[in-house]
């Protein structure tokens, strides 16, 4: 199987960036494509869910840049990789702007719920960037993951009730579907980074569908908005 | 009857001004918006923030409330506005 893998997949990192670059490339999309249906609406929905792209850009952007780090400088591994400061900084970033993705991506279709509370949105950017840094002072990545988990699991759970009762009414409801595989994959995502010696095979299956998950977001947006 | 949202109270008040020749007056507008008239200060302002209406007072015809080229585009993409909003669940 391993020689298999290494047939099939001899560049992990080459993959990882065009992997990269097509979902920064389409989280851009979104956010540009979409502002000028946000600078006449001025909805909020609109605003979280152009912002969501954003943070999913940069989140991806700093996984690369993680993963080049990783491949080009020589460590033996996240926690040796930990010890420099480029090393420490980016997998800051790196969880910060994830967990703010994940965050806006939710608030983008709970707003309404929360309307009026001014300050849960500067509460949850000082939360999670407390959590960051306090993941990498105990070293640990897994007090993130949790909060994700936390929040995917709010999303799945809201996703499929949102599901339940589109689809009573006799409407799609298929972007909480899409939602639902989006935070899946991007569980996924994280193992490939946390797990040592991650299967290429699976790695590559697990790009190919966040791929088209990212692809089927870009052509609904692009279909209601435009490119222009 | 259906509670509109904020989306569709300021294209209805856009359209009530754009179908009167792009003006009207004050009280009219009030009127026809079927709003109270402490939220309709509220849109009022709001649209003239955003830039969507202005208003202008004249000797002959009194104060009158315009729309905006921002205000037409509006109108134009407010179908895809709704369309989009409602596909993403925002």
């Amino acid at each position: 199987m391993a020689l298999i893998e290494q047939i099939l997949f001899p560049n992990t990192f080459g993959m990882e960036l065009v992997y990269s670059f097509v979902i920064i490339f389409c989280s851009l999309i979104v956010y540009f494509s979409t502002k000028k249906m946000y600078d006449i609406s001025k909805h909020p929905g609109i605003r979280y869910f152009r912002i969501s792209f954003l943070f999913f850009a940069l989140a991806y952007f700093f996984k690369s840049f993680i993963s080049f780090l990783l491949v080009f400088s020589g460590f033996r591994g996240l926690i040796e990789f930990l010890s420099v400061f480029p090393g420490v900084t980016t997998v800051f970033l790196f969880m910060y702007t994830s967990t703010m993705a994940i965050f806006y991506l939710l608030y983008s279709i709970v707003w309404k719920k929360t309307a009026g509370e001014k300050f849960l949105i500067p509460l949850v950017h000082a939360l999670v960037l407390v959590i960051s840094f306090g993941s990498l002072l105990i070293r640990s990545a897994w007090v993130i993951i949790l909060l994700q988990i936390l929040l995917f699991s709010f999303i799945a759970i809201y996703n499929y009730a949102s599901y339940r009762k589109l689809s009573q009414k006799k409407k799609t409801g298929s972007i909480h579907v899409i939602y639902l595989f989006l935070f899946l994959f991007w569980m996924l995502n994280l193992s490939d980074i946390l797990i040592a010696n991650f299967s290429p095979f699976f790695e590559f299956l697990i790009s190919l569908v966040s791929i088209g998950i990212f692809l089927i977001i870009l052509y609904k947006v692009t279909k209601n908005v435009g490119l222009n | 009857m259906v509670k509109r949202d904020k989306l569709e109270i300021i294209k209805d008040i856009l359209k009530i001004i754009k179908e009167n020749h792009g003006h009207m007056k004050m009280t009219p507008l009030l009127r026809k918006s079927n709003l109270s008239s402490k939220r309709f200060a509220d849109y009022k302002t709001d649209l003239l923030d955003r830039e969507m209406i202005f208003e202008t007072e004249d000797k002959k015809k009194g104060r009158q409330i315009l729309i905006t080229p921002k205000g037409m585009e509006f109108l134009e993409k407010y179908r895809a506005i709704v369309h989009f909003v409602e596909e993403f669940d925002l």
